[in-house]
């Protein structure tokens, strides 16, 4: 059941901040609600008012700039990154996430913000955004600040974003050139949440020569969003191989963190992070070498 | 505590006094007696619930309805056109694409977004427009059916 | 040509329109002047004394107009298999004990759902918890909890098949194999959860509304425990939101709406929660699987030994009649000549277990069939030979147990076998299993005592030719508004427009038992033709009168025309022989009545249909993820009486039968399910859902209207077993239980591999 609020629609930023800094610890900002209500339904969040900025409409936008790179207004339902044409083209791996999370119905209403800061570690973005070396935006009253999206999230469902603050805008660099991304999650329903999720950026020097800079991020094997370090070590700076990529996967399993829960035991997760690094390594680098 | 709630149902406008918690499903089934959009779960994931909100299918369990304030939502009572009834809700009765009917009214919504975004949705596309969408008696197939049928032009209306 | 007008042809539901246009108001959309809401209170414990219930604080609260406990009822306890007291074992509102997380302990009405939920938190109740034991094979031992008292080592119910020598057979045997293998739970999850609005008036007299496949037993059980008479009761079937065998019990909605709304002469609606949906309805139940089974070199097999324990959960429900079923379908579709089944359901301290479409036979299915694959690659027999070589025929007895008259198992085999081999060779990691399967429609066994036929109809043809069907068979989205309807209308040679169906109304419909155990068709369908018939007969005796010919054999209707058999154009206009019979009887009402009662047909059901299904998987041997790629399912339920509805229920039945094979499951921990909600239960969406071919086999069932039987619980009893084949096809490991979960293939995948270095 869900607890009475008080109700607040800020109309712009401004205004939202202002509301957030009043309010403190009194409050909870509400954007698409698609994972909040669920928990207010169910007693597990009940704030004394609740600040809806689903009409911040300032916030909502996808702007791409050939020097800047990509700017998602963190108010941007999924559904409009999963449709952006210049996110399809330039930063596909991006909307191939957005087509296979949750359902049509949550994308329309859900926000890539709201998204990742409620911090499900299986969440779908962030992996992606780790990968793709965006970094995110954050707004108070006292002014703004960015921080790499691998930072963003501290523990489950807790985020680095202090008092008042809010988060505003993701930003994606431009890609370089025979750079090939690419992200996969295992389940065992089509759309379902991510039993274990993998994302992988590789940057070659030319396109078909040594791998320049690497990127993997795993979802659902930590308590966070993490990237797999040691494994990148096995890549970066060599000619990726499928031996390599086998063994890039051993390795990354091997920094996983992941739980036991009814759905897979840690051992079968490590295993997911195993054959998923090496398949979604190999996805990357062909499109790095088409790219 | 109430707040005022201005939206438009099926064409017809509203003006309504809600506590704020009232989800959008409550104001269209226990305010204005539109019992034909259900509620099957309280996870936000079986999609009985889902409504047309702004031409976007949603799942109006998972929306306030102070956050629908000044929207246009359709549900499947305003699907017919009066006594004329829309060519998906044909082909459903044709293709027996429901059985005890309960998911029906957010199936019926999920693919009329679908048709309305895109006229000509590939197989794939299909089902991946219904997937939010859970239903327990048909196995899914008879509706793809249906909703292939009207993708081919098979209801449309004589001129 | 068909030589039918109706039965047979495609045709939209009855109850379409109102579905698809939002009209259709279930129970969940009832809304009456003056209700008031419930919620139950449930035991947050697996096993406890109730020390005290305090409801003080939660009277106060303003808003609450009711709360009820065990103390308010008469005391009795209920059970489905009323006829044997023992049995009868679950009181609904405790009184002194809670077996089990969910069990209710008190139900509160109020004005609205927030204030009935927040008067649950303000109820004290102490409990004195007990020890608690959640695994039937450790609830059998000697130093056991006992749930019951009089059931020694939890024991709730035996069951014992036997014909032939089983051990003598085994001595005679080429070679025998022992396996054991385990049977999941599942849920229901029908879309509309359980809910009931009741409203006890100043008359004495009760109503309730209630999503139902039987208003018929709700109307007793409810007689039982209210101290009612029966016939102040009157339950109402609206559109039903599924059942699939969940919703033919008395529930906690159900009763705790009646008692509440007694106490205050209000109508008080509940309707459960799904989280309470998952935890506190019945479930299936959960088997654990002995078997031996024996063979000659040429793969006849001589002899079946099966032993199978149930988890019981804390209640018996239905339970009995899944460990009956259980037993005897693991004789099927096979002809043993020697066969032993000993069933023991034994209680726990978890959710009660009781019937889910299938009922004891998708366990059977799954279980005899991956032994049967087992036992032909042993002897190096094709699966689909050493089927076809032990199936049952036509006008086979199963030895002193059931008489099978049509059987088209022999040509489903045939008709698949062909499929398989036209899809030539498969891709990698691809493999296709069969799985042959034999269900009943419907069971002779009275255990709920009730005196009235199994199934009854009336039929009430109106001065404009219209036609009134009264029955107590229930819609709960299976059909049989509609199937019945169009037997109606065969019979009575009108068009189904013609018919208009009442039914599951135990104020104005004759009874039916309801429908689950696959029933309606046949023994409702059964009930409805004899009083379409009768009331026929009324109709063509004032026909014959008016003609001067000789009654029975000479007239018939067919598309509204009353003429003579032999030479059609010799007739009337079936609505002008309506009114003038109407007027030459002085005006009496043309009724016609019919029931069906299936004693005297054998000792099981009165007809079986049979199906032989092949899954197509794609296993990805790096992480265990099965794919369901194919199904392709030759079955035959004799006529075919509404096509669409029996497409809809192969291709739902595999998306249940399905989900129990790979991916539905309620683990728990101390008695509480992790997984209650649609969220973490699994679910096949439209994504998940393979391709379906249907191959209808035409055969007909003397015993059957118009030669039909059951479709619909049958085809969910093969589908689990034809996975497991086809996993072992695609990548050789044998899963012994169920569901077949990736991490299960996949630690199969590396011990296989560890064997064969």
């Amino acid at each position: 059941m869900i607890r009475d609020f008080e109700y607040l629609a800020p109309k712009t930023l401004e205004e939202a901040l202002t509301l957030l800094s009043k309010y403190g610890e009194e409050c909870k900002i509400i954007a698409g609600g698609q994972s909040l209500l669920v928990l207010m339904r169910q007693g597990l969040v009940a704030p004394k008012y609740l600040i809806s900025i689903k009409g911040v409409s300032e916030l909502n936008y996808i702007n791409y700039d050939a020097k800047k790179g990509l700017r998602i207004g963190a108010l941007t339902p999924h559904r409009a990154i999963e449709n952006s044409p210049v996110i399809q083209n330039g930063f596909t791996a991006l909307a191939e996430m957005e087509r296979r999370l949750a359902s049509i119905q949550t994308r329309n209403w859900g926000t890539i913000g709201g998204n990742l800061c409620h911090a499900d570690p299986a969440g779908d973005p962030a992996p992606v955004l780790v990968v793709l070396k965006a970094t995110l935006k954050m707004q108070s009253l006292d002014g703004e600040r960015t921080m790499a999206s691998e930072d963003f999230s501290l523990d489950y469902f807790e985020t680095a974003l202090g008092p008042g603050e809010l988060l505003t805008e993701i930003q994606v660099p431009v890609v370089s050139p025979h750079t090939g991304t690419a992200y996969t999650k295992f389940n065992v329903i089509e759309s379902d949440l991510a039993t274990v999720g993998v994302a992988v950026s590789i940057i070659l020097s030319s396109s078909n020569s040594a791998c320049q800079d690497v990127r993997i991020a795993l979802g659902a094997s930590a308590p966070t969003p993490m990237r797999a370090k040691q494994a990148e070590e096995v890549l970066r700076g060599k000619k990726i191989t499928d031996a390599l990529l086998t063994e890039a996967g051993q390795i990354a399993s091997t920094e996983a963190d992941p739980i036991s829960d009814i759905y897979a035991s840690e051992e079968y997760r490590r295993e997911l992070v195993k054959v998923l690094v090496k398949r979604v390594g190999k996805e990357a680098l062909a499109r790095a070498k088409q790219a | 505590m109430k707040k005022e709630l201005n939206l438009t149902v099926n064409g017809q406008p509203y003006e309504l006094y809600i506590k704020p918690k009232t989800l959008l499903v409550e104001v269209l089934r226990d305010h204005l007696g539109l019992t034909g959009t259900k509620r099957g779960c309280n996870s936000s994931s079986c999609g009985a619930c889902t409504v047309i909100l702004n031409g976007m299918s949603v799942k109006s369990c998972s929306i306030l309805a102070l956050q629908a304030d000044s929207a246009e939502v359709l549900t499947l009572e305003g699907l017919a056109n009066g006594a004329e009834l829309h060519p998906l809700q044909k082909a459903f009765l044709d293709h027996g694409a429901f059985q005890c009917g309960f998911c029906t009214s957010g199936m019926l919504m999920s693919a009329k977004t679908l048709l309305d975004e895109n006229p000509k949705p590939t197989a794939e596309q299909i089902k991946e427009g219904i997937d939010g969408n859970i239903c327990r008696c048909t196995g899914y197939n008879s509706i793809i059916r249906a909703i292939t049928d009207v993708v081919k032009g098979e209801y449309k209306e004589e001129k | 040509m068909s030589k039918y007008s109706v039965i047979g042809t495609r045709v939209r539901r009855v109850d379409g329109p109102e579905k698809v246009t939002g009209n259709a108001k279930y129970t969940f959309d009832m809304v009456l002047p003056n209700m008031l809401y419930g919620k139950i209170l449930r035991s947050p414990h697996p096993h406890a004394r109730i020390l005290n219930i305090d409801t003080s604080q939660a009277e106060k609260l303003i808003g609450v107009k009711a709360i009820v406990t065990g103390k308010d009822t008469l005391g009795r306890k209920q059970g489905i298999w009323r006829r044997f007291s023992e049995l009868c074992d679950e009181e609904i509102l405790c009184r002194a004990k809670v077996r089990y997380i969910g069990d209710p302990v008190a139900a509160v009405a109020a004005v609205d759902e927030d204030t009935a939920e927040e008067a649950l938190d303000l109820i004290e109740v102490e409990y004195e918890p007990l020890p608690a034991v959640f695994d039937p094979m450790e609830a059998i031992k000697e130093e056991a909890p006992q749930l019951h008292e009089g059931a020694e080592l939890n024991i709730n119910v035996t069951r014992h098949i036997e014909w032939g020598d089983v051990d003598e057979a085994f001595r005679q045997c080429d070679h025998i194999r022992e396996d054991q293998f385990k049977c999941s739970s599942q849920a229901h999850v029908c879309m509309e959860t359980h809910d009931a609005v009741a409203s006890f008036d100043y008359n004495g007299k009760l109503t309730v509304w209630t999503s139902t496949q039987s208003s018929y037993y709700i109307q007793r059980l409810l007689t039982d425990m209210l101290g009612l008479r029966e016939s102040d009761i009157r339950v109402i079937k609206p559109p039903t939101g599924g059942g699939f065998g969940s919703k033919f019990e008395l529930d906690s909605a159900q009763f705790c709406a009646s008692v509440l709304s007694m106490k205050l002469c209000q109508p008080v609606k509940i309707v459960l929660s799904r989280e309470e949906e998952f935890t506190a309805t019945k479930r299936r139940t959960p088997m654990y699987y002995s078997v031996k089974l024996g063979a000659k070199k040429d793969g006849t097999l001589l002899a079946k030994e099966v032993r199978v324990i149930t988890e019981g959960g804390a209640y018996t429900g239905m339970g009995a009649t899944a460990l009956y079923l259980t037993g005897f379908f693991s004789s099927f579709p096979y002809k043993y000549p020697n066969y032993r089944y000993d069933g023991y359901r034994v209680y726990t301290n978890t959710a009660p277990t009781s019937a889910m479409r299938g009922f004891g036979a998708p366990q059977s299915t799954f279980v005899g069939e991956s032994q049967i694959d087992m036992i032909a690659e042993d002897l190096g027999i094709d699966p689909i030979e050493i089927r076809r070589k032990n199936g049952m025929t036509p006008n086979y007895e199963v030895p002193g147990q059931a008489y099978i008259q049509s059987c088209g198992l022999h040509q489903c085999l045939d008709k698949l076998e062909e499929q398989i081999k036209e899809q030539g060779k498969l891709p990698a990691n691809h493999g296709i299993g069969v799985s042959a399967y034999g269900f009943m429609s419907g069971g002779i066994f009275n255990w709920f005592d009730t005196p009235y036929a199994f199934s009854s109809a009336i039929v009430k043809i109106n001065i404009d030719g219209k036609v009134d069907l009264f029955t107590g068979a229930c819609e709960i989205g299976q059909g049989s508004d509609t199937t019945l309807s169009m037997i109606c209308a065969e019979e009575l040679g009108v068009r189904l427009e013609d018919i208009r169906i009442y039914a599951g109304d135990t104020g104005i419909c004759p009874v039916d038992l309801g429908a689950w155990g696959s029933r309606e068709t046949l023994m409702n369908g059964n009930a409805v033709k004899m009083a379409a018939a009768d009331a026929k007969r009324q109709l063509l005796e004032f026909a014959a009168a008016k003609l001067g010919a000789n009654i029975v054999y000479d007239l018939e209707i067919k598309d509204q025309w009353i003429h003579l058999t032999d030479r059609p154009e010799r007739g009337f206009s079936y609505f002008d022989i309506v009114k003038e019979a109407i007027r030459g009887r002085d005006g009496e009402v043309i009724m016609g009545r019919g029931h069906y009662t299936p004693h005297r047909k054998g000792m099981i059901s009165p007809a079986y249909s049979f199906g032989v299904q092949a899954v197509e998987v794609e296993v990805d041997t790096e992480t265990g993820r099965v794919k369901l790629v194919n199904v392709t399912t030759a079955h035959e339920s004799g006529t075919v009486i509404n096509p669409v509805g029996i497409e809809g229920q192969l291709e739902g039945a595999i998306m249940m039968a399905g989900g129990y094979g790979f991916c539905e499951d309620q683990p728990m921990d101390g008695g509480k399910i992790l997984n209650p909600s649609i969220a973490d239960y699994k679910l096949i969406r439209s994504l998940d859902m393979p391709k379906t071919k249907i191959l209808p086999i035409d055969t007909y069932e003397p015993e059957g209207p118009f030669g039909a039987k059951e479709a619909g619980e049958g085809l969910t009893n093969p589908t689990a077993g034809a996975i497991g084949n086809a996993v072992y096809k695609a990548v050789g490991v044998r899963i012994t239980d169920l569901p077949i979960t990736p991490e299960k293939v996949l630690r199969a995948l590396k011990k296989k591999q560890k064997q064969n270095k």
